[in-house]
């Protein structure tokens, strides 16, 4: 590995992205979105209604008692702690609820830098270039990986910082303490979010060899959202919750797809073969 | 022998690029690499890179396999290709720079040296996508220059310069060459400049071999006619002057043709009898008449 080209090729790439407004504006919009604005209107939403008559409400909470017995059981302990049931919908809404927009964040960066990373090389002509000087494929590939990555883990870390602090402030009248994060989102933190945005970059990987343009592959790569919906549905439908246990069970899955996407690229970094297949 | 390339083919899909190809370069020669649009010359360049995997033949870089040995060959090699953009979204310098990390440069004034020395210091700090079609191409050769490469496989380094700016690196090159014995293989299209720096050619066409060698060996494989141009106040009657044939040129010039070389003093002595005589171009002898000949040569068989 040589690190000296891993540095400038990631720092070259981490400066692409600030100059081109098509990758930084949907990567700083949809985390505000999500850290900001959801919580305010969350907390507010909750805040103004009466929950003894609202029907949407009533629904929330039998969802809850359709949920597993596991799930059942993490919660218990927390809900005798909660008074109101104002108090248990908006403790369910930020700490399980929302989780999922914090899987949506990596993913999202990580895809849409990976992207401009992997095709933009290719589509402005520079890939040549990069190719024909003296750095093995493994740093390359390693430089491209971090400058998405890094990113992507820097933008989602201040979103939930953002959250958090937003969660706290806005639903004080609620709760009258603090009550966000649950320790569910240690494992969410930590584990899944890093785990996903290398899936997105690794995923990126194959999809960017197949497309000549960012905006073909930002579009291609516009289906690695779908799981996370998946998720959101399960946990709105009662059929999961989110909670340590499940979490950590889905980052120790991905790393396990991660790694096997990892060795796949790994045995394909042939200079020629990329040079061939990728330069006009 | 600097590079080596002995009866090596590639081919793309049904297309051979390249088909049978060999020739040599010495060290510290500049090699002029000819042939039309499709010959062969960029697939030949990428090879001697170790981006582009011959399927068969042997291909030899300061006697590296660019295959197994890719990166400490690309190391040696300094190259500019028409297709290379360099990063449009950062500065002359910055681009210089970055290439500097990827080459392993350590002296921080390089890049500097070479934006002064190819006439873009006043630009070093504007993007290099704002850089004109010139400029462009200056940057790309200062970056092929980077590293001091014993080698430099340059791919139509003059196309898009003004005068100017092409006798600078037609200079360049020679310089290089001569002071520092730089290995150049040199592609263009524009053969009387080729004429002025190198020492040897291969012309290929439809990835094979037409012929290599000096010109004066090149000319020697095709004998032509020799044309020569006189701008006299001579007024020709019919299409012979005194049994050699002649035509009037569309600039006032009379056109003859011998039949070689030596019969050109005699002409002259006789011309300048008949008329004042203020120039004489030799043609047929040059590089592009020879390269034409040789081309047309290759057709016909």
């Amino acid at each position: 590995m040589n690190r000296r080209a891993v540095r400038a090729i990631a720092r070259k790439d981490i400066m692409s992205i600030t100059s081109n407004i098509q990758v930084w504006l949907p990567m700083l919009i949809v985390p505000l979105v999500f850290a900001v604005l959801f919580p305010i209107g969350a907390s507010f939403a909750i805040r103004a209604t009466d929950t003894s008559t609202s029907s949407d409400f009533q629904e929330l909470l039998d969802v809850l008692e359709k949920l597993p017995q596991s799930s059942l059981d993490s919660l218990k302990g927390i809900f005798d702690s909660l008074i109101t049931d104002q108090q248990r919908i908006a403790y369910m809404m930020f700490n399980y609820f929302m989780a999922p927009f914090f899987l949506m964040i990596p993913l999202m960066a990580a895809s849409t830098i990976s992207v401009d990373s992997f095709v933009g090389e290719k589509e402005r002509g520079t890939l040549e270039g990069l190719l024909l000087s003296p750095v093995d494929m493994r740093s390359i590939f390693a430089a491209k990986a971090l400058a998405s990555l890094i990113p992507a883990i820097a933008i989602s870390l201040t979103s939930f910082v953002l959250f958090a602090v937003c969660a706290n402030v806005f639903a004080w009248p609620i709760f009258g303490r603090l009550f966000f994060p649950s320790i569910a989102w240690a494992p969410l933190i930590l584990l899944v979010m890093p785990a996903i945005g290398l899936l997105a970059v690794l995923i990126n990987v194959f999809i960017s060899a197949r497309v000549s343009t960012f905006q073909a592959g930002y579009q291609m790569s516009g289906f690695l959202v779908l799981p996370v919906i998946a998720l959101m549905i399960g946990q709105f439908t009662g059929i999961m919750l989110l909670d340590a246990k499940v979490l950590l069970a889905i980052g120790a899955a991905l790393i396990i797809v991660d790694y096997a996407l990892l060795m796949a690229i790994t045995k394909r970094l042939d200079k020629a073969q990329i040079f061939e297949s990728q330069v006009r | 022998m600097m590079i080596q390339i002995k009866d090596v083919t590639k081919r793309y899909g049904e297309q051979r690029a390249v088909d049978a190809l060999s020739f040599n370069v010495a060290r510290g020669e500049i090699l002029g690499l000819i042939g039309p649009n499709g010959a062969g010359k960029t697939t030949t360049i990428r090879m001697l890179c170790g981006v582009v995997k011959p399927d068969s033949g042997q291909v030899r870089v300061a006697g590296l396999d660019p295959q197994s040995q890719g990166d400490e060959v690309r190391s040696q090699i300094g190259v500019l290709t028409e297709t290379a953009e360099l990063y449009s979204n950062l500065s002359g310098i910055e681009n210089l720079r970055f290439f500097a990390e990827l080459y392993g440069i350590d002296d921080p004034r390089r890049p500097h040296e070479l934006m002064e020395e190819f006439g873009l210091a006043d630009h070093k700090d504007k993007k290099a996508g704002a850089y004109s079609t010139g400029m462009k191409k200056r940057l790309g050769l200062a970056k092929a220059l980077l590293a001091n490469p014993p080698i430099l496989l340059l791919d139509e380094p003059t196309s898009g310069l003004d005068p100017a700016g092409i006798a600078m690196v037609l200079d360049e090159i020679e310089r290089l060459n001569s002071q520092k014995g730089v290995t150049v293989v040199l592609c263009s299209h524009v053969l009387h400049q080729l004429e002025t720096v190198c020492q040897r050619y291969v012309i290929i066409d439809r990835g094979r071999t037409v012929a290599q060698g000096t010109l004066p060996e090149l000319a020697e494989k095709c004998p032509g006619p020799t044309i020569v141009e006189v701008d006299a106040d001579y007024i020709l009657d019919g299409e012979a002057y005194r049994g050699i044939p002649a035509r009037p040129l569309p600039v006032g010039d009379i056109q003859f043709t011998v039949s070689s070389r030596n019969e050109v003093p005699k002409l002259i002595r006789q011309l300048s009898q008949d008329a004042d005589v203020y120039s004489v171009k030799l043609k047929g002898h040059d590089l592009e008449s020879v390269y034409f000949r040789l081309l047309e040569g290759e057709k016909d068989e």
